[in-house]
């Protein structure tokens, strides 16, 4: 059971947890500093020690506080720091070192660090942008994580790795597999992207993988891609250690959730379980191992009451109890199910009803699996896990736009009117930001389609990058992206879309080795001021539109009284 | 049990005194070796020092090394990000050394209660 203590101590925990969260942009801002102002062949002990300090430092409470994705670069960073410091007599910096620290700094600026298990409301009022965080989008001089992308078809390596680029990779195509061999050996990639079939042999990629990661001790992360989407080729690249397949066509934001996920990029969200006992002792203890496990719960003790919680607490699953008095578990479900947005939400039973004829019944009104009591914790565990798992992949497909990989246009509608809800209930602040490529139109007829997808991607990139957690970032259109944000006024709304503007401005695209920029035109409404969902849209369009008029690459923000329509 | 904690990130070491807390412990905080020393004037005032390794001026065996050369026999335990084996070989009477990673939020308390 928990007991009071351990809160307070999760509680404590949390706390420096989101101390460290909101120091962590300063911190690499420091670093930013001192970085810029080192100059190959020089001794600057000085500086490389406040450095070797701040990695350090970063590393330490990182991992004491468990944010495991900042290990790897804050460690490589201070080790190339040691290795330098250690040296007696004069200090010199080179160039090897201003790049690893470039490369170090550069991950640790495109972390998304997450403070787990987040309590949806409690997620502090702090807007935390980096100063000096990586403008995703162009193809930056800095080092990036490295991958290595081989096929044999030159355009398709060519673009794959382009885009990719744009997700923050470091994407090297190579064309033969002895390229990627030699490569792979003289450097190995943070991962691979592989072809299967070659002119070597229907099967010569995944041949390779598995050549090079005999040798070494850690198998490098690998994806295969592939025409063949047959039983026998992914049978062939599972065993060659592939972590993924994507069946050609690839998609570049698909491939890149993916090596987010090999590379550990973005810390996956802690599952939200809903426990409906009727007895508290009960639920308090599913919920306890469930927590133990890392997933976020609430507990409903009465039936009644479940509606109300699903609507401010994005469940992955709910687990209920078969018996319940006046509500059983089976009603529960179908009340459920007759309300639009839970239709697809996984309910999992747990009873010690073990008469399968029973268990049936309760299933046929639209459940998804049965717990039989006792019940092991870690049964328990995997069992949610599991369904959850699987139940946020598919419903990431059916929500999200396949280009960006942001929320499609239905699923920010909804999103919006939920968060006009719980706004209102909690009396919080919400605006809408309605941002639209400037002269899209002529990027596409200028520099062609693919130019044109690598600027949504970029747009939608940098949005979901630079903006918290808790905003909601989905493609409204085209090239129109909308953004909301969660307890901003109008004026905190603007200063920071303004400042994405600037940034977005400043991002160099190529496409044939033509350099280009590209703009965008946002307008921006708030809640209450307007207070549907509806009008805020049309509102927050209205303004856009000012913006455009008004020679676009600009911030406008709607009031009330510019809200009836203007005759233009 | 009353343990003297140092590190010089006052985030990491916030995490140790809750941790020890929770165990039922209380402590003191210094930021660095010489605040540490400073604390222990009164030998019997800590029945363990655990300290942070890295810290700039007086590194965490250096304060080990200074406090059994002043005659301080308070059991001492290292916390260190890196790999704690060479550590160990180190500093033979040192009481552990342990990896300051999520991990010691087991490690630690369970080491203390065997004392």
């Amino acid at each position: 059971m928990a007991t009071g203590k351990t809160e307070s101590f999760k509680a404590r925990k949390q706390k420096l947890r989101q101390s460290f969260i909101t120091q962590f942009p300063q911190r690499l801002g420091q670093a930013r500093e001192l970085l810029i102002h080192l100059t190959p062949g020089s001794d600057q002990r000085e500086r490389l020690d406040k450095l070797h300090l701040i990695f350090h430092t970063l590393k330490g409470s990182g991992a004491s506080l468990g944010f495991d994705s900042i290990d790897a670069s804050a460690k490589a960073a201070e080790h190339a720091l040691r290795e330098v410091l250690d040296q007696d007599g004069q200090v010199t910096v080179t160039d090897g070192l201003v790049a690893e620290l470039e490369q170090q700094l550069h991950s640790l600026e495109a972390l998304e660090l997450a403070l787990e298990p987040p309590h949806s409301h409690d997620t502090g009022p702090s807007f935390e942008l980096s100063t000096r965080q990586a403008t995703e989008g162009h193809v930056s001089k800095h080092r990036q994580r490295l991958v290595y992308l081989c096929d044999d078809d030159p355009q398709l390596a060519q673009e794959l790795s382009g885009q990719l680029s744009c997700f923050g990779y470091q994407v090297i195509p190579f064309m033969t597999l002895d390229a990627v061999r030699q490569a792979f050996l003289a450097k190995p990639p943070g991962a691979i992207i592989m072809d299967v079939i070659f002119p070597e042999g229907r099967d010569a990629g995944p041949a390779l993988i598995a050549e090079m990661n005999a040798c070494l001790d850690r198998p490098v992360p690998s994806v295969f891609m592939s025409s063949r989407n047959d039983f026998a080729a992914r049978l062939r690249s599972v065993q060659a250690g592939g972590n993924a397949y994507c069946p050609k066509p690839v998609k570049a934001v698909e491939m890149a959730e993916i090596l987010d996920q090999l590379t550990n990029r973005i810390p996956s969200e802690p599952f939200n379980i809903l426990v409906v006992d009727d007895d508290p002792d009960v639920a308090h203890f599913f919920a306890m191992v469930l927590e133990e496990a890392g997933m976020v719960t609430r507990v409903a003790n009465e039936p009644e009451h479940v509606p109300g919680i699903l609507e401010c607490f994005d469940a992955d699953l709910v687990l209920m109890d078969l018996y319940m008095p006046h509500c059983s578990g089976p009603d529960l479900a179908r009340l459920l199910r007759q309300i639009p947005g839970y239709l697809s939400l996984p309910i999992i039973y747990v009873s010690s009803e073990t008469d399968v004829d029973r268990q049936f019944k309760a299933l046929e009104v639209g459940a998804d699996g049965f717990l039989t009591k006792p019940l092991e914790p870690d049964r328990l565990v995997s069992e949610v896990r599991l369904r959850a798992e699987r139940m946020r992949t598919l419903r990431s497909l059916m929500i999200r736009d396949s280009l960006t990989g942001l929320f499609n246009h239905n699923t920010i509608l909804q999103l919006l009117e939920v968060a006009l809800a719980s706004c209102q209930r909690a009396r919080n602040t919400l605006c809408i930001a309605m941002i639209d490529v400037d002269h899209f139109k002529l990027v596409n007829d200028t520099h062609g389609h693919p130019a044109g997808d690598q600027v949504l991607m970029a747009l939608g990139r940098t949005l979901r990058l630079r903006l918290r957690e808790v905003d909601l970032v989905g493609r409204y259109g085209g090239e129109e992206f909308a953004a909301i944000l969660v307890g901003l006024d109008l004026d905190q709304a603007k200063t920071i879309i303004d400042g994405l503007r600037e940034n977005f401005a400043a991002v160099t695209f190529f496409a044939d080795g033509v350099e280009f920029h590209c703009s965008f035109s946002s307008g921006i409404a708030a809640f209450p001021e307007f207070s549907k969902a509806s009008t805020l849209v049309e509102a927050a369009d209205r303004a856009l539109y000012r913006a455009k008029h008004a020679g676009r690459n600009r911030v406008e923000v709607a009031h009330d009284k510019t809200a009836a329509p203007e005759d233009t | 049990m009353h343990i003297l904690v140092v590190d010089d990130d006052p985030l990491a070491g916030e995490m140790t005194v809750a941790v020890l807390e929770e165990a039922g412990h209380t402590c003191q905080f210094a930021e660095h070796g010489m605040q540490a020393l400073e604390a222990l004037v009164d030998p019997a005032a800590f029945e363990l020092v655990v300290s942070d390794m890295n810290m700039p001026l007086l590194s965490g065996l250096e304060l080990f090394q200074e406090m059994r050369s002043q005659g301080l026999e308070t059991p001492f335990v290292l916390l260190t990000g890196d790999d704690p084996e060479p550590l160990r070989a180190r500093a033979p009477g040192i009481l552990a050394c342990l990896l300051k990673d999520a991990s010691m939020e087991d490690s630690l308390p369970r080491l203390v209660e065997q004392l």
